[in-house]
Order: C-alpha cells, then sequence, then structure tokens
C-alpha cells in the first residue's frame, strides 16, 4: 500500500464516523425507502410532530397533577395504570400497554431504569432521552444509586429507602414524585408545569 | 458471554452523561422514522433491533451513540434481509455526501404514515390470554438461573444466581419472540415481578435497606 492510498483509508475511515456521513446514510435510507414503496412522504414529519405533539412527558405531567389533586385517582390509578390514563382521555399503545404507577413517598424513592436496553413507557412519557440509554446510567444505577441521582444533582435523605425497577420484560414502570409543600391550592395545569421527564421515572425531585 | 448481558453493576465507569435531548442531531430523528415505518409494517421488530445491539463488539458498543448504533444495525438488517443491497446504499449515500440538500425522491407509500400511527396506538402487547400453571407464587423464594449464553436474553447478568422473592404473579401468559433466538422465550409463559434486597446482589455496597425489582419470564426461575 502507497502512502498515499493509505491516506485515503484513513480519510475514509474518519469521513465513515463522521456526523455528516452519518447524515448521507440517513438520508440514503429515506430516499430507497420512498422509492421502494416502504414509507410515505410525509411519514418522517408525522412521525417526528407525533412524540412532539401527541405522546410526550406532557402526557405524564398530566397523570401526576392529576393524582396528586385526587386521592380516589391515584388509588385507581395505581392498582390499573392503562385504565387509570384512559380516564383521562389519554391513549395507550406501544412501550406501554402493561403500564404500572409506583409513588414516590417521604419514606421510599423509587427509580427505573432498563439495564438490557431502553425500555420506557412510551404513552406516558414519549421516547426517551440519552441518559436513559447511557450504558454507564443503566450499569450504575442498579448498584450505586444515590451516586448515580448524584450525577443528576439530586441527594437524598440517608434515611429514605430506594426501590429500583429494571424494566426487562412487559412492564412500563412510571413514577408519581411527591409533590412539593407549598401547592396545596394550585391547579392540576399549575402542577404539570412543575414536573421534568426525569421526575417521573425517579431522577429529579419536584420543586415549586 | 456478552458484556451487554452484564451491563448492571459495572463499576468505575465514571459520571452519567445526563443528557437530557432525545435526539441531538437532525439524522437521529430521521432515522427514527424510519424504524417506525419498519415496525408500523412488520419489517422488523424490538427483538431484531436487540439482537444486533447485543451481537456488537462491546467496546463499540460503549464508544458509539444510541442512534449510531441503530444506524448500523438498521442498514445492516436491511441489506441482510435483501430490502435494500450494500451497493445501492453506498452509491445513495455517496450522492447525499456530494449534496447533502439534495431533495428526496417525490415519491412514497401515501398508506404507510397512518399505519405507523396506528400501530403507536395499537401497540405490540405481548399479552397471551392462555390458560398456565404458573409454577411460583407470591412470596415464595426463587432463585435467577444461569443460563448458558445465547444471543440474545432477556436476564440481566447481574441477577443471576441470586436469590429474590416473587412480589407478583401476571395474570396469564407473555410471549417474548419466536423469531429470534433466546434463551427459552419462544413460548408464552408466565411473568413474575421478583423482589430483591439489593445487598443480597452485592454484599460489599453500604446496608441502605434499598431493594431492586426486575420481572422475569418463568423459564428464567427455579425454586430456592
Amino acid at each position: 500500500m502507497t502512502k498515499e492510498n493509505h491516506g485515503d483509508h484513513e480519510h475514509h475511515n474518519h469521513l465513515r464516523e463522521s456526523e455528516t456521513y452519518y447524515a448521507a446514510r440517513t438520508k440514503a435510507l429515506e430516499s430507497l425507502f420512498r422509492e421502494k414503496g416502504l414509507i410515505g412522504i410525509d411519514t418522517v414529519d408525522r412521525v417526528i410532530r407525533f412524540f412532539e405533539h401527541d405522546m410526550g412527558p406532557f402526557n405524564g405531567a398530566k397523570v401526576v397533577a392529576k393524582a396528586w389533586s385526587d386521592p380516589a385517582f391515584k388509588a385507581r390509578l395505581m392498582a390499573d395504570a392503562n385504565a387509570g390514563i384512559a380516564e383521562l382521555g389519554l391513549k395507550d399503545g406501544i412501550e406501554g400497554e402493561n403500564l404500572r404507577v409506583v409513588e414516590n413517598t417521604a419514606t421510599v424513592h423509587n427509580v427505573v431504569c432498563c439495564t438490557l436496553c431502553s425500555c420506557w413507557p412510551w404513552p406516558l412519557l414519549g421516547l426517551p432521552p440519552y441518559w436513559f440509554k447511557d450504558p454507564v446510567f443503566r450499569a450504575r444505577i442498579v448498584r450505586e444509586p444515590r451516586a448515580v441521582l448524584l450525577d443528576f444533582g439530586v441527594t437524598l435523605p440517608k434515611e429514605k429507602k430506594i426501590e429500583i425497577w429494571d424494566s426487562s420484560a412487559q412492564v412500563r414502570y412510571f413514577v408519581i414524585p411527591e409533590r412539593p409543600a407549598g401547592t396545596e391550592n394550585w391547579s392540576e395545569e399549575q402542577l404539570a408545569k412543575l414536573v421534568s421527564t426525569e421526575a417521573m421515572q425517579g431522577l429529579d425531585l419536584v420543586k415549586a | 458471554m456478552k458484556v451487554q448481558h452484564f451491563l448492571g453493576g459495572i463499576e468505575n465507569l465514571g459520571p452519567v452523561n445526563v443528557e437530557k435531548r432525545v435526539f441531538v442531531e437532525p439524522w437521529e430523528a430521521q432515522l427514527f422514522a424510519v424504524h417506525t415505518a419498519m415496525m408500523g409494517t412488520n419489517i422488523w421488530a424490538w427483538p431484531d433491533l436487540r439482537v444486533l445491539a447485543e451481537g456488537m463488539n462491546p467496546l463499540d458498543y460503549f464508544k458509539y451513540r444510541y442512534y449510531i448504533k441503530w444506524l448500523g444495525g438498521i442498514c445492516k438488517f436491511l441489506i441482510d434481509k435483501g430490502y435494500i443491497s450494500e451497493k445501492e446504499l453506498q452509491e445513495r449515500t455517496e450522492a447525499f455526501l456530494k449534496d447533502p440538500d439534495a431533495p428526496l425522491p417525490a415519491t412514497g407509500n401515501p398508506e404507510i404514515t397512518q399505519r405507523v400511527v396506528d400501530y403507536f396506538y395499537r401497540g405490540a402487547n405481548p399479552y397471551r390470554d392462555i390458560v398456565v400453571n404458573p409454577m411460583f407464587k407470591a412470596g415464595q423464594k426463587v432463585r435467577v438461573k444461569d443460563m448458558p449464553p445465547v444471543v440474545h436474553t432477556r436476564l440481566p447478568g447481574y441477577l443471576r444466581n441470586k436469590i429474590g422473592v416473587v412480589d407478583v404473579v401476571y395474570k396469564g401468559a407473555y410471549l417474548y419472540a419466536d423469531n429470534v433466538p433466546t434463551d427459552g422465550l419462544a413460548t408464552p409463559q408466565p411473568v413474575y415481578l421478583v423482589k430483591f434486597d439489593t445487598r443480597d446482589i452485592w454484599s460489599d455496597i453500604p446496608d441502605s435497606k434499598d431493594v431492586l425489582y426486575n420481572d422475569f419470564w418463568e423459564v428464567y426461575l427455579e425454586a430456592a
């Protein structure tokens, strides 16, 4: 191999690991899919809009606000989460056919993970953010949850017990965070605005 | 063994990348949408993607960002199954590298978009309404089996050989997948929620009374 060829090879490998290359290859995929009738002209835009407007963390926040405001609803939700969200007019579906809701209290803090891949309750939270899929998060959360919570800026009182939920089969888990003090007279709309995606998997605390 | 089956409990990895975005580059959203078209039209399902992720070089698995791994997996799957050829994918990629703003073909299948949205709401419930006789009952101690290494598993490595207590016996049966090689998930079977004290998983961690729950297909458990 001449020095010049070696240079080309290096250049080629570098190119194959660039964002420009990934973008071109992805566009090539959609382009071939269109020609082969495997996708519609509007599919990509519709899917992106779907997760911006129809299936996203705003659904979960609505459920949390209702559960904080209505103890009877919360009891029904915790007994049967799919039926509970239907009461609010929310649809379940992919990655949420079997939902379970757990609740943070003064003594128990729940965290959710998927050590094998990235299982996540789509109907309530949309798509999983990068941290949830990070192999480092998945490796560490089960063994050292308090240290991982510190990475998220969360310090738990020592006496609080942590319950970790590893999603390895059909159930997708969702956390009702603790309601912050001083929000007694707030409307559900106001309460929902406080709730982050991370709080609904136990990686954030809700503050007013 | 595959490192991807044994992530839980690995030490000394440093801080978590607390990136709260779902997509960090526009192409990732486009790729995700292509993936949903494949899901909604039964070209593939989660187990196919997981088989590819678990078959990766483990160092690459840690090195590459989530959707970069997906891109590699999706291309490999589509080429292996004959949906596209490596040659046409490479040629088209080169064309978009030369002219990134070249338009996409103004053609497509107008039925696909609704099929994908319908699929989002229909889901793919693994529940099977069949009569089963669960081997274990709530409150019973169970030991997690150390299953032989396979292409694809839903048994987290860090729980193998550990003893926990059955918390919930789910109603009915669930089918994981019968189209990819697994360690016993090709038949519908009961699934159990099992509770562990984390100190029973790792004896060297502080005694914080923390507990861990994991869902297990029945084939992964035995009486303890």
